[in-house]
C-alpha cells in the first residue's frame, strides 16, 4: 500500500525525476475498448491495428515525464520502420489546441489520437500520466508500465521484441 | 482552599496536556472574523504558501500553517500522512473553533486524508461549522491500471462542507467525480472548482510556466474567491 501511494503520487505529480516502476506483466488481459479521433477527425480503434503489437502510451503535453520519452519512442518507430509494430499515443483529456501546439514544436511519425472527454482514460483505469499498454498481435494486454521509459533500449526494447517473435510466422 | 487548589492544578495540567498534543503550526494572526487552517501536502510546505499566508494575514484572515512532515518528523512521502497522530489534528480543529473565529481548513493532496479523518471525528455540531478545500485530494488506496479505484474510508462527514480544487492539468481529473461521490456517500455536502491551465503542487513546480509563477503569487487571491464564492464566512 505504501509504495503504490508512492508510484501513483509521483506519477501524478509528474515529476521530473521519475522513473518508470518497471514493465508489470498482464496474463493475457482482454483490452478495453479504444474509441478516439484522430487529430485529423478520423475514428481509430483497436481493429485499425489488428494483427501487431501494439504500443499504446496515454500522455498529456503538460506533463514533463511524458515528453521527455516521446523522442525515445519516436526513435523506436524508426529503427522499427517494416516490422508489425503499432505505436499509438493517445493524448489524455486536452483539447486539440494543446496537442497541436506541442506538435507543433515536437515532430511525431507514429499517429497521435485525442480524447478530450477522458472516457478512453477511464475505460483503461489510467490513474497516472505516462502510463503505457503493450498489447499482443491478438489485442491483449501484455505489460503495463507507469511511468517514463526509455523506449528504443533495454527492458522496453527486450519486452517489444519478445511480443513480436510470439506473433506466428505469415503464410506467403 | 485545599480543594481549590487542587482543582485549578488539574485545569492547568490538563490544559497543558491539551496543548501538548496540538501539532506544532506557525501562526500568522490576523484581526479578521476568519481563520484558515493550511495543511501542506506530503510534500512538505513551499515558500509561496508561506507568502500566500501572510497576504492573507494582511488582509485580516488569520492562518494557522501545518507541515505535517515536518512537525512530525516524516518522510515525505504520501503514506506519513497515514502516520500523522488523527487526535493531535482533532484538538488542533477544535482549538481553531475556540477561537470563536469562522474556520475553514485548506489541505492539500494526501493530507486531505487526516484531516477528512480528524473533521470526521468532530462532534456534529462541530462539523457543520466546518469548511474544508481540498486541493487535489488524494484519497486512493488502490489506483492501479485497468482496476476500479479503491478510495480511503474517511469515516462520516455529514454535516461537512467540502470543496474540491482540483488543477486540470492532472491525471486525476478525469477521476474527480469518482472522488466527489465517494466524499458524498460519507455524508459530506460537496462542490468543486477546476483551476485552468494548472497542474497539481503548480506553486512548487522546478519548470512552471509562466502563468502558474503567476498565480502562486495569487494563492491569497485565489483562496479568498473560493472561500467567498462557496459562502464559507
Amino acid at each position: 500500500m505504501k509504495r503504490l501511494l508512492t508510484v501513483v503520487a509521483i506519477s501524478l505529480f509528474c515529476s521530473a525525476a521519475g522513473q518508470a516502476a518497471g514493465f508489470e506483466p498482464r496474463a493475457k488481459t482482454p483490452a478495453p475498448a479504444l474509441q478516439a479521433q484522430d487529430l485529423n477527425g478520423v475514428p481509430r480503434t483497436l481493429a485499425d491495428y489488428r494483427g501487431k503489437v501494439v504500443l499504446l502510451n496515454f500522455w498529456a503535453s503538460w506533463c514533463p515525464p511524458c515528453l521527455r520519452e516521446m523522442p525515445s519512442l519516436e526513435r523506436l518507430r524508426v529503427n522499427m520502420a517494416g516490422r508489425p509494430l503499432a505505436i499509438v499515443a493517445l493524448d489524455s483529456a486536452e483539447t486539440p489546441e494543446d496537442v497541436n501546439a506541442y506538435l507543433a514544436r515536437m515532430k511525431l511519425g507514429f499517429p497521435v489520437l485525442l480524447d478530450p472527454d477522458g472516457s478512453n482514460t477511464q475505460r483503461w483505469k489510467v490513474f497516472a500520466l505516462p502510463t503505457s499498454f503493450l498489447l499482443d498481435a491478438e489485442g491483449r494486454v501484455r505489460y503495463v508500465l507507469t511511468g517514463p521509459t526509455e523506449w528504443d533500449e533495454g527492458e522496453a526494447l527486450r519486452v517489444i521484441e519478445s511480443l513480436l517473435a510470439e506473433r506466428p510466422v505469415q503464410p506467403k | 482552599m485545599h480543594f481549590f487548589k487542587l482543582l485549578m492544578f488539574t485545569l492547568w495540567v490538563c490544559a497543558f496536556g491539551a496543548q501538548a498534543g496540538l501539532p506544532d503550526y506557525q501562526a500568522f494572526p490576523a484581526k479578521g472574523e476568519r481563520l484558515l487552517l493550511w495543511v501542506a501536502s506530503e510534500r512538505g510546505r513551499a515558500d509561496p504558501e508561506l507568502q500566500a499566508a501572510r497576504k492573507l494575514a494582511a488582509q485580516g484572515v488569520e492562518v494557522w500553517s501545518l507541515d505535517l512532515v515536518n512537525a512530525y518528523f516524516l518522510p515525505q512521502l504520501p503514506s506519513s500522512m497515514d502516520e500523522v497522530p488523527r487526535q493531535d489534528l482533532v484538538d488542533w480543529l477544535r482549538a481553531a473553533q475556540a477561537s470563536g473565529k469562522q474556520v475553514a481548513v485548506f489541505a492539500v493532496a494526501r493530507a486531505a486524508a487526516p484531516v477528512l479523518q480528524a473533521a470526521a471525528q468532530l462532534d456534529p455540531a462541530q462539523r457543520r461549522r466546518l469548511c474544508v478545500l481540498l486541493m487535489y485530494p488524494n484519497l486512493y488506496t488502490q489506483a492501479e491500471a485497468l482496476a476500479e479505484p479503491d478510495y480511503l474510508d474517511v469515516g462520516a462527514l455529514s454535516g461537512l462542507r467540502v470543496r474540491v480544487l482540483q488543477p486540470r492539468r492532472s491525471a486525476a481529473t478525469p477521476w474527480l467525480p469518482g472522488l466527489l461521490d465517494h466524499l458524498a456517500l460519507h455524508g459530506a455536502s460537496v462542490s468543486r472548482v477546476i483551476l485552468e491551465n494548472l497542474r497539481e503542487g503548480y506553486w512548487a513546480r522546478e519548470t512552471p510556466t509562466e502563468f502558474e509563477v503567476a498565480e502562486s503569487q495569487r494563492m491569497d487571491a485565489m483562496l479568498l474567491r473560493e472561500l467567498n464564492a462557496w459562502g464559507c464566512t
